[in-house]
């Protein structure tokens, strides 16, 4: 059984913009191990949609595929109505800077402070801006997620939920459009991954971002989620809200609820 | 016209023969099959070392990260191979009564050999290691994806970068631990004997040829290449998390290490083949 949010027809419907993110019939395999299969799901703006599924199933790779880090075998991505595999790197690159990813490691560049971690999208993405606005975004970006005090601090020296606040300061730092986030509170205690889920939200009110975020833990994917995706042997299995895919009798979606 | 496939259904299908490859052992295949890839890595380097933007903030800080660095270690056991040499040599010298020989044959074997090799290898272990862990671990904690996210081409930044750095930085490694190692040589010679510190690098630097100098410096550029180039490309292809970054930074270590004595072998080769040179 496939579940579409659409096969309910009961529940307030909310309006979200033009799609931002569309995925059709994407096909992905590393070797004999077919990840993504027929994968479709499309993301308007302003929407915030959970992925869900087993460790394995495709979840990270699907997201690295719609920023380009990984190439699909078929099937089409499209972004702002870009199709990533199309695109020329200079392009590609223009892209990159309208999306935030926060990656499961954080991928804090070890060799750098806090403040250089921040910089080096600014630069990179030839925004030439002059010291002093870079320093005041990487000011007010630290602020946002609480941590100025650690400017000048060394990746080696911060926590884990400290390396996660800095990874998604890093990806905010171009005010990005459309936010990617990879496991963003695994391993993390109760306390810290209930802030970071604050911040999560923080950002889609601030930023008023499209958002894909790719988990296990159900408590962020009810809170940050205005829809779930629920990757089943490669597919969109289900598709819909948290409450409406709780109540369903599924044996491939109903273990995520209990 | 007929345009049906040409069945023969009673002919034999002959049987599959094997290939060539398939003849050659296991191990004798994963070396071609690394050899190539080392060969495809290289060739992307010389691909990208020419097309702007240049990342000449980031060679320059590799170049002190790398060279500054290693200057301590190089120096040391450049003195002490110095040293050690005059004072192994000198009785063999003296049986002969050929004493007065010690500063050229020590700094012929410094300069053409023994200097620039045992400097690479050393630069091999301790800059090929750090090099493929560094990258091996950037590898598997995504900061070389992060980089990609971040409009950085990461092949570029750290790969080019890195390998610039030690093909220009090693050179200059070695013509300072040849001189060091010489400065010990001339204290070794002074322990039993005087000679004045000018007497015995005119004595060195007169027995010196063209030939000695330029082959052995020139060969030093391709050791801090193969270096910067193995190190790189174990680290930047570490599989495996944080085991795989330890397997990256030993290969680097062994691969680059074989590979300075295989670029010896051929420098030698040449020079001799050039022998007016």
């Amino acid at each position: 059984m496939i579940f579409r949010s659409a096969d309910m027809k009961n529940g307030p419907a909310v309006e979200y913009g033009e799609p931002v993110i569309e995925i059709a019939g994407v096909y992905k395999s590393f070797g004999n191990n077919h990840v993504l299969k027929d994968f479709n799901l499309t993301i308007n703006r302003g929407e915030n949609v959970v992925v869900l599924g087993k460790s394995g199933c495709g979840k990270s790779v699907l997201i690295k595929c719609i920023i380009g880090l990984l190439s699909y075998d078929a099937g089409s991505i499209k972004v702002f109505g870009n199709e990533i595999s199309q695109l020329p790197i200079a392009e590609l690159d223009e892209l990159r800077a309208r999306i935030g990813f926060v990656f499961q490691s954080s991928a804090l560049y070890d060799s750098m402070t806090v403040r250089e971690n921040l910089e080096f999208p600014l630069r990179r993405h030839g925004k030439h801006k002059s010291k002093s606005e870079v320093q005041g975004l990487v000011e007010e970006t630290l602020k946002d997620v609480g941590l100025l005090d650690a400017i000048n601090l060394m990746p080696s020296e911060l926590s884990g939920g400290m390396r996660k606040r800095i990874g998604l300061a890093r990806s905010l730092i171009l005010h990005p459009e459309i936010m990617l986030y990879d496991e963003p509170t695994t391993g993390l205690d109760p306390i810290t991954s209930g802030e970071i889920i604050n911040l999560m939200l923080n950002v889609q009110k601030k930023y008023n971002t499209t958002s894909i975020t790719i988990s296990h833990d159900m408590h962020c994917a009810k809170i940050t989620g205005n829809r779930l995706a629920i990757i089943v042997n490669g597919t969109n299995y289900s598709d819909g809200t948290f409450e409406e895919l709780s109540i369903i009798d599924d044996p491939q979606t109903h273990p995520f609820f209990e | 016209m007929n345009n049906s496939p040409n069945i023969e259904p009673d002919k034999e299908v002959p049987e599959l023969k094997e290939g060539f490859f398939d003849l050659l052992p296991k191990g004798l295949i994963e070396f071609l099959n690394e050899a190539g890839e080392i060969a495809r890595f290289a060739g992307k380097f010389f691909k990208q070392v020419l097309r702007p933007p240049y990342e000449f903030k980031e060679v320059l800080k590799q170049a002190f990260e790398i060279g500054y660095r290693s200057l301590s270690l190089v120096s040391i056991t450049s003195f002490i191979i110095g040293l050690v040499l005059t004072l192994q040599s000198r009785p063999t010298l003296v049986e002969f009564g050929a004493e007065a020989w010690l500063p050229s044959m020590v700094g012929i074997s410094i300069i053409r050999e023994l200097g620039p090799v045992v400097i690479a290898l050393i630069c091999a272990g301790k800059i090929g290691s750090s090099i493929g862990a560094e990258l091996g671990s950037m590898k598997v904690t995504e900061q070389i994806d992060a980089m990609e996210v971040s409009g950085t081409n990461p092949f570029k930044y750290i790969v080019v970068t890195r390998i610039l750095s030690t093909t220009l930085t090693i050179p200059i490694l070695i013509i300072i631990g040849d001189a060091v190692a010489l400065y010990g040589s001339y204290l070794a010679v002074n322990i039993r004997g005087s000679v004045s510190f000018t007497l015995f690098f005119k004595q060195v630097f007169d027995s010196l040829e063209f030939s000695d100098v330029v082959p052995a410096f020139i060969k030093t550029f391709f050791f801090g290449f193969a270096i910067g180039l193995i190190g790189c490309y174990k680290g930047y292809n570490s599989k495996k998390g944080t085991e795989g970054v330890g397997r990256s930074a030993n290969s680097a270590v062994v691969i680059g290490s074989l590979l300075v004595f295989i670029i010896d072998l051929i420098a030698v080769q040449i020079t001799e083949f050039f022998g007016f040179l």
